[in-house]
């Protein structure tokens, strides 16, 4: 493959955990990286920006357009993660951010690469949602609901561009090892990790994997979750 | 084989479609492949020529045949270490029209046909500590379809199969998934254009309707299907079920 030729990412949440490790697998695939985050990505063109911002998101897209003359592939990986909060402890403040940052960032990333795609009649569109969004979960009740909104989102954008070349679909990680699970969370505890039949956290790689093959491969899924859960849920 | 051997795939129905697909995809990944197909009309030692394999014909329905092909296989290259089970037979008819040797006919093949292989390969998979079982379901076997409610049952049945599948040997390092496609541009489709009275383009145009991406999977998307849960991308997706359908089973009626 031609440098020329190397198809384009543009990745939300570039600089750690999954979006990091689609980045590293996607730039060993060959391709041109673009990656979007409050911190700099090892990534072939570095945007800061936050992804509530929608603008900001647009701007970065519209860049990486220039640069790299397309976008193949976007990864919308951008979020974060609060648990142990009984749902009537979360504040309002809490709602809005998560909310704005995992569903509002998806949109973003969506709406900036959209009209690219469009243009081209081709691309693929990958957010990052949870298996908590599959089967609920206490206690991270707004990240839930967020992932979940996401999940909305992805199936009904699949069948609105479904009769062109755009595939939109979903990855829902089991719990990942990632900053995002603090060193005490629930998730990295040994007697749940024993309930997995994998009996291990999901790596980031492993997420990398499945983002991967929906970009590659991908063509015949329209609005799908893939769920690489150790198990989690079946 | 040049260089290290493989790890060893079996492939039931690879006499041609999605079956054969698969297993060039796996031969061409580096496994040693063996396919099976009820009988070997030629294309199942053509393929086993084609790609360095072996050829297993077999009817899967008959309770002896999945350990005699199992042992058959080790000794010809090892224990199985990815088992694709594709092999199915389907008979449309409206439910009140079903004949029961019908019904048990596609309960027999599509399902315990395969449980009884399942069983057959497992044991080797655990002395591996590592097996990948790829199921093909159907999105029919996810959302029904009119006048193919006993394929539809055996199809949902094989998937509940993947998920107790998933849940009990998941531990053991032996990962069962399944794939639920649609329709898929194969061989049998000129079959269903005959069944239907139309030529082989209208009975595409007919599905293509029904499909939101409006194109017919290639056996070559479900074959990198099953590539992708038989490799590295598989190993932490357990008791899934992949619908490379174009949105079929995502439409409302």
């Amino acid at each position: 493959m031609t440098s020329d030729a190397a198809p384009t990412a543009f990745i939300t949440g570039a600089a750690s955990g999954i979006g990091a490790a689609c980045a590293a697998l996607l730039r060993g695939h060959g391709w041109h990286t673009a990656g979007v985050d409050l911190n700099p990505s090892d990534t072939d063109l570095v945007v800061l920006v936050d992804v509530t911002d929608r603008t900001g998101v647009a701007a970065a897209a519209d860049a990486a357009v220039r640069e790299f003359g397309q976008i193949d592939l976007a990864v919308s990986a951008a979020g974060y993660y609060e648990e142990g909060i009984d749902v009537a402890e979360i504040t309002r403040a809490q709602w809005d951010r998560m909310l704005a940052v995992i569903l509002g960032g998806t949109i973003h990333a969506a709406a900036a690469v959209l009209p690219h795609m469009l243009r081209r009649g081709q691309g693929a569109i990958v957010a990052i949602s949870s298996e908590l969004a599959l089967a609920g979960s206490a206690t991270d009740l707004h990240y839930v609901a967020a992932k979940g909104a996401v999940l909305g989102f992805v199936k009904s954008l699949a069948l609105e561009v479904a009769e062109t070349g755009i595939r939109v679909n979903a990855v829902a990680p089991g719990p990942t090892d990632t900053p995002l699970l603090a060193r005490d969370s629930l998730w990295r505890k040994p007697e749940y990790l024993a309930t997995l039949p994998l009996g291990r956290l999901v790596t980031p790689g492993e997420v990398a994997h499945a983002v991967h093959y929906l970009a590659v491969e991908g063509s015949m899924y329209c609005g799908e979750v893939l769920s690489p859960n150790a198990g989690a849920v079946i | 084989m040049p260089g290290q051997p493989g790890p060893v795939a079996l492939v039931t129905g690879a006499a041609q479609g999605l079956g054969q697909a698969t297993a060039l995809r796996l031969a061409a990944e580096g496994y040693r492949v063996a396919v099976n197909d009820i009988t070997d009309d030629g294309r199942l030692s053509e393929l086993a020529a084609r790609t360095g394999g072996m050829a297993v014909p077999a009817d899967i329905s008959d309770p002896s045949a999945g350990p005699a092909m199992v042992a058959e296989i080790a000794g010809w290259a090892g224990p199985v270490a990815v088992l694709v089970a594709n092999a199915a037979a389907m008979a449309m008819s409206p439910f009140l029209d079903a004949e029961p040797d019908d019904w048990w006919h596609q309960i027999d093949v599509n399902l315990s046909g395969h449980f009884r292989l399942i069983q057959a390969v497992i044991p080797g998979m655990r002395v591996a500590g590592h097996g990948r079982i790829v199921i093909i379901a159907s999105g029919w076997g996810v959302i029904g379809h009119p006048n193919a409610t006993a394929y539809a049952a055996s199809k949902a049945g094989l998937i509940a199969l993947t998920k107790g599948l998933g849940r009990e040997l998941g531990p053991q390092g032996i990962l069962a998934n399944a794939i639920a496609p649609s329709y898929i541009d194969t061989e049998q489709l000129r079959v269903d254009a005959e069944d239907a009275g139309l030529s082989l383009e209208e009975m595409r145009q007919q599905y293509r309707d029904l499909i939101p991406v409006r194109r017919l999977a290639s056996a070559a998307d479900i074959a990198g299907a099953v590539a992708f849960l038989a490799g590295p991308g598989g190993n932490a997706v357990i008791g899934q079920v992949l619908q490379p359908n174009g949105g079929v089973t995502r439409t409302r009626a």
